[in-house]
């Protein structure tokens, strides 16, 4: 019951930021730890919530590719009806009969994972997902930042670290090459390897920047991977609607778009499919791979009622 | 018996980083670029214990003064209260705004991150822009923020107004242990350790009047402590800045100076770019961390200090730091436990020294 209530204030409390300054993602309410019963709470709200506010939501959660379990556990919880196939993607099936159509978007992101842990407690990462057309300014962005690394017993804070502006004086600056994850040292606050498993955190353990999604302008939202969350979002909003739909549609939260050939969407084709027509929703964006992505929520509703539509039959 | 005096003494330790967490979360978590200061200002004066009473001068200078002692001029202990940032430069026709910097920092710390632009009445959210594609060097080009708006009168009808300053969302977070990561430490720590030394001072002990000072612009040319030190002259008995100690203890640093471990307490910032303590001052100053038990480490390490501005008036800085990993970056690191040992110095030099 406490932590229904406590589910219950921090679901006021991000409605009350939706409309103000950053919206802070708490640890308390990282998806990645919400219980069953906090869920059943999450997914009886969820009918109450715009698509706007899914998008702020979903912009605040994490999904590496090949690591979205979490995140799917929570779309489980908030979509009724929908199930997992062994590869990790959510589908959830709407009507019967023909036409079988399948809707789907792209639920996975770029991340990190714990490679190595030093003697003195420094974790080392590499790279999961992104090829050779990556934003070469990608891994910068986790220069001196917050990131969040999701260990066995949960998220610990962490930071990643940089030069100390006053030691760097003198030193050349101004030519020099981007920096990569190559030079990620990631400082929880332990001192040894020994303090840092403590803390369950091993190699292997996904690490992403923290995730504070960000309102500004005239209903503008801007956090890592926004366009993908927000299509997600509208996707959920729009079966969670309860329309009419037009013989079978499956709606489908791939994983694994970035990784081993979009395995997720195919094993949603070889097992659900074939499909008399398949859409990928999105959602257009500037400043794309980029941890301020910018989405319009005006974008986000038009592009519920589309799917809406779509769902109901007509173009 | 020894049991229970450790028991003892571990649930005041505990209290005691409980207090220095609770004073520092708050300060840290207020905004103030430096010219700005009046919300870390506001904290501050509901931080202070009651008993005492504040003067704001000119250039925007909180003092505190404790005690007569024996007459003659006054011991300064001083904290500065502002933080680097932004100043909203200029408006430009396409809507963004260009900026100027207040103080110095790696420019690329800010790319692409969220903005917010500081007004009388409260805070207008934005973006700071990503450079163009193309360069990818490592430092961007200067740097523009978006409030969303396409045109000049778009922003300014959102409230932007040029002398605004500019910051990113900052908060307090914990890390493991003692250690906890955010923005501005430098100087909150500062500023905390006077904070906690006036809420344990015994004003009966002390020598000499103490000036608790909490100054501004420090990061733009110590300019709030410079004023201070005209208005004293040459009265000024001895002066303490109580600022960041940029430590190399991190694997990206080199070692040949700069080295104070984080958790191993206060630091004598007894040489860096604009002051040098008199070696007997350094050494009376370990003999009265040593009297009190208080660990204290010995270095020297990079920037200048609000002390230094006393020095021309023939006053002597004894400088006193912290080891921070990460200096003027969104994740400054700092140990708590060095704080709770920065405050006890601090009282201690006031009451002993």
């Amino acid at each position: 019951m406490m932590m229904q209530q406590a589910v219950k204030r921090q679901l006021r409390r991000s409605r009350d930021n939706g409309g103000g300054r950053a919206v802070a993602v708490d640890r308390r309410i990282c998806f990645l730890t919400v219980s069953t019963a906090a869920l059943a709470v999450l997914t009886a709200s969820l009918s109450a919530q715009t698509a706007d506010s899914l998008a702020i939501r979903f912009s605040g959660m994490t999904a590496i590719t090949g690591y979205e379990q979490a995140v799917t556990d929570s779309l489980l919880m908030l979509l009724p009806g929908s199930a997992r196939d062994r590869t990790g993607n959510v589908t959830l099936v709407l009507g019967r009969g023909s036409p079988r159509r399948l809707v789907y978007c792209s639920l996975d992101e770029i991340g990190y994972a714990v490679g190595n842990i030093t003697d003195d407690g420094y974790i080392l990462l590499r790279r999961v997902g992104g090829g050779v057309r990556l934003y070469p300014l990608f891994d910068q962005q986790l220069e001196g930042q917050r990131v969040t690394l999701f260990g066995r017993k949960g998220p610990v804070p962490g930071v990643v670290a940089v030069r100390s502006t006053h030691l760097t004086r003198g030193r050349p600056q101004r030519d020099e090459p981007p920096f990569t994850v190559d030079n990620a040292y990631v400082d929880v606050g332990a001192s040894s390897r020994d303090e840092v498993l403590a803390l369950g955190i091993s190699g292997l353990t996904p690490v992403s920047l923290t995730k504070r999604p960000h309102r500004y302008g005239d209903r503008l939202l801007a956090a890592p991977n926004a366009g993908r969350r927000a299509a997600c979002a509208a996707l959920a909003s729009a079966a969670l609607s309860r329309r009419r739909v037009n013989g079978t549609v499956v709606v489908a939260f791939a994983v694994q778009s970035l990784y081993a050939d979009t395995a997720g969407l195919k094993t949603v084709v070889n097992l659900q499919g074939p499909f008399t027509e398949s859409r990928l929703v999105t959602v257009p964006s500037t400043f794309l791979e980029t941890t301020v992505e910018t989405v319009g929520l005006k974008d986000v509703d038009a592009l519920k009622a589309d799917i809406v539509k779509w769902i109901g039959g007509s173009q | 018996m020894i049991l229970v005096l450790a028991a003892v003494l571990a649930i005041q330790d505990t209290s005691r980083i409980t207090e220095a967490q609770s004073v520092l979360s708050q300060l840290v978590e207020s905004y103030g670029v430096s010219g700005m200061e009046a919300p870390v200002r506001a904290t501050v004066q509901r931080l202070l214990p009651s008993w005492v009473r504040t003067e704001t001068d000119t250039a925007g200078n909180l003092w505190v003064r404790a005690g007569q002692g024996e007459g003659g001029g006054p011991v300064v202990i001083v904290a500065h209260m502002d933080e680097i940032g932004f100043r909203v430069d200029t408006i430009n026709p396409d809507g963004t705004l260009g900026l100027r910097n207040r103080g110095g920092f790696i420019q690329s710390l800010f790319e692409a991150k969220p903005a917010l632009i500081h007004t009388g009445g409260g805070d207008i959210t934005g973006i700071f822009l990503p450079r163009d594609t193309g360069l990818t060097r490592r430092t961007p080009p200067p740097l523009r923020v978006s409030v969303g708006a396409t045109t000049r009168a778009g922003a300014e009808s959102l409230g932007v107004k040029l002398g605004q300053t500019i910051t990113m969302p900052k908060q307090y977070v914990r890390l493991a242990g003692t250690r906890a990561t955010g923005r501005s430490f430098d100087d909150r720590m500062g500023c905390a350790a006077l904070i906690l030394a006036l809420r344990r001072l015994d004003r009966s002990k002390l020598k000499h009047a103490v000036i608790f000072l909490f100054s501004t612009r420090e990061e733009i040319g110590l300019e709030g402590a410079a004023a201070a030190a005209r208005q004293l002259g040459t009265t000024t008995r001895r002066v303490h800045a109580i600022d960041t100690f940029v430590s190399a203890d991190s694997p990206l640093e080199l070692q040949n100076f700069a080295v104070a471990k984080l958790g191993a307490g206060a630091v004598a910032r007894a040489l860096d770019n604009s002051s040098i303590t008199p070696p007997a001052y350094v050494d009376s100053l370990a003999e009265i961390a040593r009297a009190r038990g208080i660990a204290l480490q010995i270095g020297t390490t990079n920037g200048g200090n609000d002390g230094s501005t006393f020095v021309p008036f023939g006053v002597v800085d004894v400088p006193l730091g912290w080891p921070l990993r990460y200096s003027h970056s969104p994740v400054e690191v700092v140990d708590l436990k060095d704080l709770v040992s920065l405050a006890d110095i601090v009282r201690a030099v006031a009451e002993d020294w």
